[in-house]
Parts: structure tokens; sequence; C-alpha cells
């Protein structure tokens, strides 16, 4: 077995030198350019939406490949709530974790529970104001239900 | 942002949604970051690394065929890498404890979760700055230091983590 070697890094080349290093994780930490990083990611909201509704097309008929689901289910979550798609990406983020604590459990996922993420998820995409803030409570619901088949199911593999 | 010094930085996208890779270029162009290539998954990766020099690759983790993973083990093992020590941030809606280790243990540098904000990444990007993390070489990694805090800021010994020690006793 080889010792372990340490490298410090200044014996390594660097991204930028020292003083540039400091100008420029100054830059990047100003007010300033997180207002115009926040300010590009508004102007490409209309885009990033339609990225979405893709992305949710394919969700719907990727219903029956639990693999398929997933991935799309996280690629949802991963840009939801970027392209002001908030209610959509906590669906998202319930289902993702749903899958991933079955993964985890190795236990077949509940298709009644991936069929109402996935719906919740199409109508959240689409909604608009008022239905923004029932997507918020279909989320919450279906967080409780997530949570109730999860225990079902520790509950059902320790038996 | 002209003058700043981040126009002259190199960085590589490698990412497989279309949107992401977009809103992320935005974004670094927005900071100054204009010298900016893009691959839609691991293997493109290495083939623009092949040939170009790369400051900061930002890295998803779940792409076909070849994932962030593999990307980042090849670029910091193989041979062939043009750069092992480039700073490598991955980026990813898979945030459970064990895909996050699996990324440490790869050798990124940082993990930022997906969905992103303009200060979220900013901020990795001048963390890497302000404060670049030692390397480590073993058997079985090379890669940033895993450890954040010196635990004990006295120890000088051989191994630097605990399954290290522990590698050795069941040897």
């Amino acid at each position: 077995m080889a010792k372990t070697q340490i490298i410090p890094p200044d014996s390594y080349p660097q991204m930028a030198g020292k003083n540039d290093a400091v100008k420029m994780s100054r830059v990047l930490r100003s007010q300033e350019a997180i207002q115009r990083g926040a300010d590009v990611i508004e102007e490409a909201s209309h885009a990033l939406r339609e990225g979405v509704r893709e992305h949710v097309r394919a969700l719907e008929t990727a219903i029956g490949d639990h693999q398929l689901t997933s991935e799309k289910a996280h690629e949802i979550l991963g840009f939801a709530e970027t392209a002001g798609l908030a209610a959509t990406g906590r669906i998202a983020d319930g289902l993702c974790r749903y899958f991933d604590e079955m993964e985890k459990l190795a236990a077949e996922p509940d298709m009644e529970v991936i069929a109402l993420h996935v719906s919740a998820i199409a109508r959240a995409a689409y909604a608009e104001d008022e239905a923004i803030r029932m997507g918020d409570m279909v989320a919450k619901e279906l967080a409780i239900l997530v949570h109730h088949k999860l225990a079902e199911t520790k509950a059902a593999l320790s038996d | 942002m002209p003058g700043t010094g981040l126009e002259t930085l190199k960085v590589l996208i490698v990412e497989d949604n279309q949107h992401m890779r977009v809103l992320l270029r935005s974004l670094l162009g927005s900071a100054g970051m204009h010298d900016v290539q893009e691959a839609g998954d691991g293997s493109a990766a290495l083939a623009e690394l092949a040939i170009r020099r790369c400051d900061l690759i930002l890295c998803d983790l779940a792409m076909k065929p070849m994932d962030g993973l593999a990307l980042t083990r090849e670029v910091r093992r193989s041979k062939k890498s043009a750069n092992p020590f480039v700073p490598i941030i991955m980026i990813s809606g898979y945030t459970e404890k064990r895909r996050v280790e699996a990324a440490r243990d790869a050798g990124v540098t940082e993990f930022l979760a997906k969905p992103i904000t303009a200060q979220s990444l900013y901020s990795r990007i001048a963390e890497i700055m302000e404060r670049p993390r030692a390397f480590i070489r073993c058997d079985a990694y090379f890669g940033p230091d895993r450890r954040r805090k010196t635990v004990d800021g006295n120890y000088t010994g051989p191994w630097r983590r605990q399954d290290d020690m522990h590698d050795l006793e069941v040897r």
C-alpha cells in the first residue's frame, strides 16, 4: 500500500492567481452580479417553462417504466422552480423522494402514488395564479401520502 | 463585466438538458464568463477536454451514455487527462446522501443541488477561488481533500480518513 500523498494548492495549477482570484470572487459575491444573474433567470423563465412542459409530457408517457419516470421527475425537479413553477417543482420533489426511498428499501413503487404525482405535476405545470396556490396544497397532501406509503412499506418489510 | 479577470476563464458545461445548458451559459455570461463550451454527456466532454484548455467544469450527474461520476473519475485518474486538478462542480437534482458521497468519492470539487439560483452558482465558483483545497493521492482515491476541516491540527500521519486506518487494520 502506497503512502498517501498530499498535494497543497500552491503546487498545482489554479483557476487564477491569488490576487486575481480575490478580485473575481468579490465580483461573483457582489449584489450587482447576483441581481444580474437573477434577472437572467427571470428573462429565461418563459423558455424554461416550455422546457419543463416538454419534460412533463415525457413524464406522462413514461408511467409504467419506473426508471424512466424517476429520471424525468428528477429532470423536472432540477429546473421547474428556476422556471417559476414552484408547485411543479415541489410535487416533483415529492415523487423523487418517493422513488429514492423505495429504491433504498428495494421495494416496488406503488403505481397509484406515481400516477397521482404525475397527474398533479402536469396540472401544476400549466397552472396560473389561483391554480398555483391549489398546486401548493396538492403538494402538501401528496407529501403526506408519500409519508404514509413509505411508513407502510417499511412496516411491511420489517414484518 | 470586462476587466475582472472572469472573462479569461474557460468553462465547460456538461449537461444533457438543453434548457439547463442555455441557462448556465447565460448565468456565466452575465458574470463575465463568456468563453464557454458545452457537451451533452461525459464522452463528449472528454473529447472537448482533449483539444481545449479548461479552467472549470460544470457537470450534471445523470447523463447518458457517460454520466458525471464516470467523467469525474476519468478526468481525475486517466493518464490521458490534460488537467486532473481542474475544478469540477457537480450540479444535480439527485441529492440523496449516497449520491453526494458518490460524487465526492469520484473527486468532484463542489456539489450544487438543483434547482440552482444565480447566488448558489456564483458562490460555489467563488468558494473554489477563495479556498482551493489540497489534493490527495492514495491507492483508492485521487481528488480534492474530502475533509473540509482538520479535526486534530497536530495529526501528521499518512492516513487521511478513518476508512484508510480501517483498511490498514484489516490488511
